[in-house]
């Protein structure tokens, strides 16, 4: 029975388009929607104020970072073929810019965004914007940049460590919007097997879409350090003696 | 790129859209805690027709609402039929497809519904504020919230240009596509991965040059919000009836 439920979900929700990663307004009860704004709260506030104190030396930061939030939005509206499902999905954009401008700074990113599609798109929403804030932008940030971090301190190519970067950062996503999902919706039913269905359910759009992200990803870091270098180096990615000798 | 995002607040003259959006989003906030705290259907269900009214008052056409509810209506589904198939005890009934049984459970299609209405009630809120505000009067409600300052700027700053940033995607991606840029998969995501790039270059790049142009204009950090105009004691009367009488339904 188990196998028999796990394909019909499997069935049902593959051809979901991805836009869905955010979860939807009203879909969390009160006190999961509760638990989750007051767990990424703390997040916010650090990212407010790591913005505050960077902009009194910088006043174009505020724009950047705003600019950026335009970039993930727009990033996140593009949809891309995900052949395996026969649909179209889209990446979160996150990676990249935790990769640019630090996790903090990526979680009031994705908030922005997330805020902007919950009013105007309705995508995800505000009940559920903390739920979808912790998945995108605190867990998607944060695994994204740790992971570029310490594949640099390694040694590897900035391609190598983005794509990696961008891999775990979308599916690190939707591994905590398919545990956030499960907790909220699973009513008297036991969690785990509905976790691990929701997790089967994802997997034929999120597996293939995630080394999609993080080719994307890799692509991006590339093209400034081809291009724009001084970018890189502004926002600490690269160190001046890595720019490359044509530039 | 076939989101349907609009700057267009319908009707301007309509009462809902003249209402303070202070208190429009404190009604919103109320009514949103009220559907997704609620068991049953019956309460979504009456907010669900109230918003739908109000949307369709505000001139919204129904294409305009069907593109707006198209990916909640899929999710609500989609739940909708999970609950069923997985969660419950009671069977409804039984499906036998290709050797395959499938068990429909009636404790779990109840559940399902109330997600479901749950999830319509709340969309269809958030679509009456949508419809009838403006983002910029949208983030001053929020600034006089409390929400710190620095979020409600780096709202407005990607507001403003993300249509800018839109447009020049646009442009790059038709480029890029009558170069034969999406022919094949490898190419796709290469030219992909590039647009991406040179939209975190163009957005640089912007950020600058709109930095210096703030700065000579008297940018000190901080973006001027709009200033609020009193509370109307009749709009805040009755929008606390309003809410007090779903409320009044939805505890009954």
């Amino acid at each position: 029975m188990g196998r028999i439920t796990c394909l019909t979900i499997c069935c049902l929700l593959s051809a979901m388009p991805a836009f869905a990663m955010h979860i939807s307004e009203g879909i969390l009860p009160f006190d999961w929607a509760v638990l989750w704004s007051v767990l990424v709260l703390p997040f916010v506030a650090l990212g407010v104020r790591q913005l505050n104190a960077l902009s009194r030396d910088d006043l174009s930061l505020k724009p950047l970072v705003g600019l950026l939030a335009a970039v993930v939005f727009i990033i996140s509206c593009m949809p891309i073929p995900v052949p395996t499902a026969g649909t179209c999905s889209h990446p979160c954009g996150t990676g990249v810019s935790a990769i640019l401008v630090g996790p903090l700074a990526s979680v009031l990113i994705s908030a922005v965004a997330l805020l902007i599609q919950a009013l105007f798109l309705a995508h995800g929403g505000l009940s559920t914007l903390g739920a979808n804030v912790f998945s995108m932008g605190v867990v998607g940030s944060f695994l994204g940049w740790f992971t570029f971090k310490a594949l640099r301190r390694m040694g590897a190519s900035l391609g190598v460590a983005g794509f990696l970067a961008g891999i775990l950062a979308d599916w690190g996503t939707y591994a905590t919007t398919s545990l956030i999902l499960a907790a909220g919706i699973r009513g008297n039913s036991p969690f785990l097997p509905l976790f691990s269905k929701v997790v089967i359910a994802f997997i034929p759009t999120q597996l293939p879409l995630g080394i999609l992200e993080g080719v994307i990803t890799a692509g991006m870091v590339q093209l400034l350090y081809k291009k724009r270098p001084d970018l890189l180096v502004r926002m600490k990615v690269i160190t001046e003696q890595e720019v490359p000798d044509h530039v | 790129m076939h989101h349907h995002i609009t700057r267009q607040t319908f009707d301007p003259s309509h009462w809902v859209s003249a209402l303070d959006p202070r208190v429009k989003l404190l009604s919103a906030f109320a009514l949103l805690g009220l559907v997704i705290s609620s068991h049953g259907i019956a309460f979504s269900l009456v907010v669900t027709v109230l918003s739908l009214a109000l949307c369709l008052n505000l001139g919204v056409t129904p294409k305009t609402l069907a593109l707006r509810f198209s990916e909640p209506v899929f999710i609500a589904g989609t739940v909708l039929i999970l609950k069923l198939f997985c969660a419950g005890n009671l069977p409804l009934f039984t499906w036998h497809l290709a050797g395959i049984e499938l068990v429909g459970h009636r404790d779990g299609l109840w559940e399902g519904v109330q997600i479901a209405g749950r999830i319509a009630g709340g969309v269809t809120i958030l679509a009456v504020v949508g419809f009838s505000t403006p983002f910029t009067e949208l983030m001053a409600a929020l600034s006089w919230l409390r929400v710190p300052q620095s979020l409600i700027d780096v709202a407005l700053f990607a507001w403003r240009y993300l249509f800018l940033l839109l447009e020049d995607a646009q442009v790059v991606y038709h480029a890029q596509r009558n170069r034969l840029g999406y022919v094949g998969y490898r190419r796709g995501l290469s030219s992909f991965g590039t647009l991406a790039g040179v939209l975190v270059i163009k957005a640089f790049d912007n950020s600058q040059s709109v930095t210096t142009a703030m700065v000579q204009r008297g940018y000190d950090g901080q973006m001027p919000m709009l200033l609020h105009k009193p509370f109307v004691a009749r709009q805040v009367f009755c929008s606390l009836f309003f809410v007090s009488s779903l409320a009044l339904i939805r505890f009954i």
